[in-house]
């Protein structure tokens, strides 16, 4: 069984070099960095992912540095999970963001008009970082006038923590988790006078056994803020870069936008912004032969099982024929990301706004797009853009 | 013939089957998928495709 180091893995400028790396090292492997397991095919993956009581998420990922907070769902496990899901999912169901739709897109296309006619933008800075939050904020009936300040107080915590999906870190992330979770209590007292039809409205609304304590919504509130914004924010940016840099493509999407879906799951199987989870083990469990003890941090690699030879034909290669065999960036089993239905929305909606005002674009000369790393969440720290402005066109 | 089937241990609401094969599946109020007539499908490639698309390999099809 091989070890390696998460700061030698050459992901920075190019994850197909990067998962090539990880996987290349085994099925089973340890990083040296902490002693943690990862998972790197997908029959690993998929393995952890159906044995979520071998594989538990209690205590696997810890949040806010010092400050304690029940990590509502994805830090919980049977039967709380069960629970927690019942009630969630009904919220973030297709069919409640199909009525939120026509909302969102009007958020979409005034932040996309706000920069159409400058001939340039940062898609990360003007697009892929506002977005999100605005989602975020309509969806729990806060006020969008928030914006700066949500995204402020998520960085800081983000920035600040080490290693694959956990939230421990340097002082500033328990200050502005503090500062986050005051600004959020805040809501959650006033909304307890006046009740809304938002999801922090409904799930105050819930009566009996349903009920949840106010450190329930806190963490449930943290937990969608600090996995919700930043992963979809860098989805847009690798959706947008590809883009850019396949203008035939591109063509293609704007001539037919039945292809932007199969255009979002392929570039979110190759570039999944978050491409590890970690689970503790609950006994001793062998994995594709490697005996793992109990007790230990195990990553389910989502990255490397999501370019798995055994699923897909040129696994590191865009190709729309993959987009049809599924992957798993929005991980799976019980634990399966509660924000996917709502994070392809997004994604869909900002490619039909941007190219409607933006058909052609490229990447401002002489810029390198690449990502931190190591880091929890894989992302495009700026993506500059060139375009015709509409006085030029004419 | 053939008849898709959704096995509900295994299927935790990703809701490809009924975004990418919408005369095939639809989705109910949670977002999980449900087959649609009975899971009956007459042309068989297309319900083997079907089978593909779901992540958790809760999709499987049967001839009848």
């Amino acid at each position: 069984m091989s070890t390696f180091r998460l700061a030698d893995v050459p992901m920075a400028k190019d994850r197909t070099e990067g998962f090539r790396y990880v996987s290349a090292a085994g099925e089973v492997v340890r990083s040296v960095d902490d002693g943690s397991w990862f998972l790197t095919s997908e029959e690993a993956v998929r393995f952890a992912q159906r044995h979520p009581e071998i594989f538990a998420s209690h205590g696997a990922t810890s949040g806010g540095g010092t400050i304690p907070i029940p990590l509502v769902p994805v830090g919980t496990d049977r039967p709380a999970h069960t629970k927690y899901r019942k009630i969630l999912d009904p919220m973030f169901s297709p069919r409640v963001i199909n009525a939120m739709e026509d909302d969102l897109r009007g958020q979409i296309r005034d932040l996309i008009a706000a920069f159409a006619d400058k001939g340039e933008c940062d898609v990360v800075a003007d697009v892929a970082r506002l977005f999100p939050a605005q989602v975020f904020l309509t969806f729990f009936g806060l006020p969008l006038a928030d914006r700066d300040q949500l995204i402020d107080w998520v960085e800081t915590i983000l920035d600040n923590s080490i290693g694959v999906g956990t939230a421990e870190g340097k002082p500033p992330v328990a200050v502005a988790t503090r500062e986050l979770l005051t600004y959020i209590t805040s809501y959650i007292e006033k909304k307890r006078q006046e009740p809304s039809d938002d999801v922090l409205g409904r799930i105050l609304a819930l009566q009996g056994d349903d009920a949840w304590t106010t450190e329930e919504l806190l963490g449930f509130v943290f937990v969608f803020t600090v996995a919700g914004l930043d992963t979809v924010a860098a989805a847009i940016g690798f959706t947008m870069r590809h883009l850019a840099t396949h203008p035939e493509l591109r063509r293609q999407v704007i001539a037919d936008p039945a292809l932007i879906g199969p255009v979002v799951e392929e570039m979110l199987r190759l570039e999944p912004p978050a491409p590890g989870v970690t689970r503790i083990t609950t006994q001793d469990v062998e994995v594709c032969g490697v005996r793992i003890p109990k007790g230990e941090s195990v990553v389910l690699y989502m990255g490397t099982a999501n370019r798995d030879p055994g699923r897909y034909t040129d696994p590191d290669t865009f190709d729309l024929a993959h987009s049809e065999l599924g992957h798993m960036t929005f991980g799976g089993g019980i634990h399966r990301c509660l924000g996917s239905h709502l994070a392809r929305r997004e994604l869909r909606l900002v490619v039909e706004e941007f190219h409607k005002q933006i058909p052609e674009y490229e990447i401002a000369p002489g810029f390198e797009p690449e990502v931190k790393w190591p880091s929890g969440t894989i992302r495009l720290a700026s993506l500059p853009l060139k375009f015709p402005t509409t006085a030029e066109k004419r | 013939m053939m008849r898709l089937h959704i096995d509900y241990d295994l299927c935790s609401g990703n809701g490809r089957c009924y975004a990418m094969f919408p005369d095939l599946f639809t989705d109910d109020e949670s977002g999980y998928g449900q087959t649609l007539n009975g899971g009956v499908v007459t042309d068989a490639e297309l319900a083997h495709r079907a089978t593909l698309c779901c992540p958790e390999k809760a999709i499987s099809v049967e001839e009848i």
